[in-house]
């Protein structure tokens, strides 16, 4: 049996199926108990529907991105490994990195299934558990903490000049995450290819510009029409549309 | 019920939801540095101790430093319940963290309140089994589906999964917000531009982005509460 043939075998489904079984059973029992909560303090069950159904429309096709992961590595790794990865703790943008850092840490040539060894396998997936697990550790340790600090959000007069003020810090937050990303590839675009040499790829810009417009769009319905239904689907009908204008753009370019 | 009882409650709620996100985390850390273990038993080769400790070294210690920083940004805009289940799940900036803000949005729920932290969890949970729902469709449906989405054709849409999402999510959050985005956005751009090496370190790059917001909007917090004692 050839390495890959074992590291497709049945056991390590069945290794990493349990895992991610487990993991499923969690985020079961998490939303299960959040909603009973939710009813017990009296919120609105109409809107943690809403909440539940945009996640799951938000969620979908990131997803799929995800699993083109799982298809590309699981060449070198097999696909039980890369498919727990993606599907716990990991992260897309992290385990292609990751596992090529950690081949060549191992003494391969990169991440390459002519040259992998069951040793070489087994020390990639150690490292790729242990680099990634820090933000549980820290949960474990501080989340408590950590949590209860910023709530306080200090005293006395502190406290209530800050009242009001966390909802904007994380939308600010999330604006600063966006602009960074953003700008990644406005600076992609522009100095990509060399500095102020405009040789970079154009399609990342311009399907942000198609996402915009298309949410721009979704939220006149929403707003304008009142068509409310729109609000659950329009960052998964944005995507959608942007998605599709990408494979236009790439025709072109 | 009145406010006090419900307050009440939502503190048994959360109270109970940092022991057992403990012990889930403490759990699932104990099942992935198992797995690497029983699968190299399984195929006759241990991991490789020595191989591991100059590997971590190389990029376990810049992963470290990574964490700690998403860790420390995160947190506070997951909650307790929706950040154990996001940290244990994974795909924080592609995925959970807009996914949790978008959900918080859609229902109008405000940052440090039970509202909050029960919409984040029922987010990020949400979203959690629906990833683990595609991925295992999609192994399962791995041979048939692999030559359509792995079309050349096709390829651009996924490799732009992270745009769309961030220009549809930008139109939304900057349109009522230019005052704290445009800045951001000029000095990453600039940034980026000068020194195009950064891109590749763009998820370091969002605590510099993020602190310049917030001092924006702490500003623009100060602005408003002066016009309004005024």
């Amino acid at each position: 049996m050839s390495l890959i043939q074992q590291l497709n075998a049945p056991f390590l489904y069945l290794v990493c199926g349990a895992i991610i079984l487990f993991i499923a059973a969690v985020s079961l029992f998490f939303l299960i108990r959040a909603y009973r909560a939710g009813k017990a303090i009296g919120m609105d069950t109409a809107k943690m529907k809403r909440a539940i159904t945009a996640s799951a429309t938000f969620t979908l096709l990131p997803s799929v991105g995800i699993l083109l992961g799982v298809i590309a590595l699981s060449g070198s790794l097999g696909t039980p490994w890369p498919w727990l990865r993606l599907s716990v703790i990991g992260a897309l943008h992290y385990e292609t990195q990751v596992a090529t850092a950690a081949a060549e840490a191992v003494g391969l040539n990169g991440l390459s299934a002519s040259q992998m060894t069951a040793k070489a396998f087994s020390t990639i997936c150690l490292l790729m558990s242990v680099c990634i697990m820090w933000g549980m550790v820290l949960s474990v340790i501080f989340n408590q903490r950590y949590l209860a600090r910023l709530s306080s959000g200090g005293s006395g007069g502190k406290k209530s000049s800050l009242a009001g003020f966390g909802d904007l810090a994380m939308t600010a937050m999330f604006i600063g995450l966006i602009c960074a990303y953003l700008g990644s590839y406005i600076g992609g675009f522009v100095s990509g290819g060399g500095l102020f040499s405009f040789g970079g790829s154009w399609i990342p810009l311009a399907v942000v510009a198609v996402a915009c417009l298309a949410m721009a769009g979704f939220l006149w319905l929403y707003e304008k029409k009142n068509a409310v239904w729109v609000e659950s689907f329009s960052i998964a009908g944005s995507m959608l549309i942007a998605m599709a204008a990408a494979v236009a753009f790439g025709a072109i370019g | 019920m009145t406010n006090e009882q419900k307050q009440a409650v939502f503190e048994q709620y959360n109270a109970k939801t940092h022991r057992y996100g403990r012990i889930v985390s403490v759990v699932t850390l104990v099942l992935l540095l198992g797995a690497p273990f029983v699968i190299g038993r399984y195929l006759g080769a241990l991991p490789d101790m020595a191989a591991f400790g100059r590997g971590f070294l190389a990029i376990g210690l810049i992963w470290m430093v990574s964490s700690v920083a998403e860790y420390l940004i995160y947190t506070p805009m997951l909650g307790a319940g929706g950040g154990y289940l996001a940290f244990i799940t994974g795909n924080l900036i592609n995925m959970k963290i807009p996914c949790a803000v978008n959900a918080r949005d859609i229902v109008g729920a405000k940052a440090g309140t039970p509202e909050n932290e029960i919409i984040s969890t029922l987010s990020i949970a949400t979203s959690a089994l629906t990833t683990i729902l595609v991925l295992a469709a999609g192994v399962a449906l791995l041979i048939p589906l692999q030559p359509l989405l792995q079309a050349p054709a096709l390829q651009p849409a996924f490799d732009n999964v992270v745009p769309a999402l961030f220009g549809a999510m930008a139109y939304k959050y900057f349109r009522r917000n230019m005052d704290i985005a445009i800045l951001p956005l000029l000095v990453m751009s600039l940034l980026f531009t000068l020194v195009p090496s950064l891109i590749s370190s763009t998820s370091f790059m969002i605590l510099p982005s993020g602190a310049l917001a917030i001092f924006l909007a702490w500003w623009k917090f100060k602005k408003a509460n002066a016009e309004a004692a005024s």
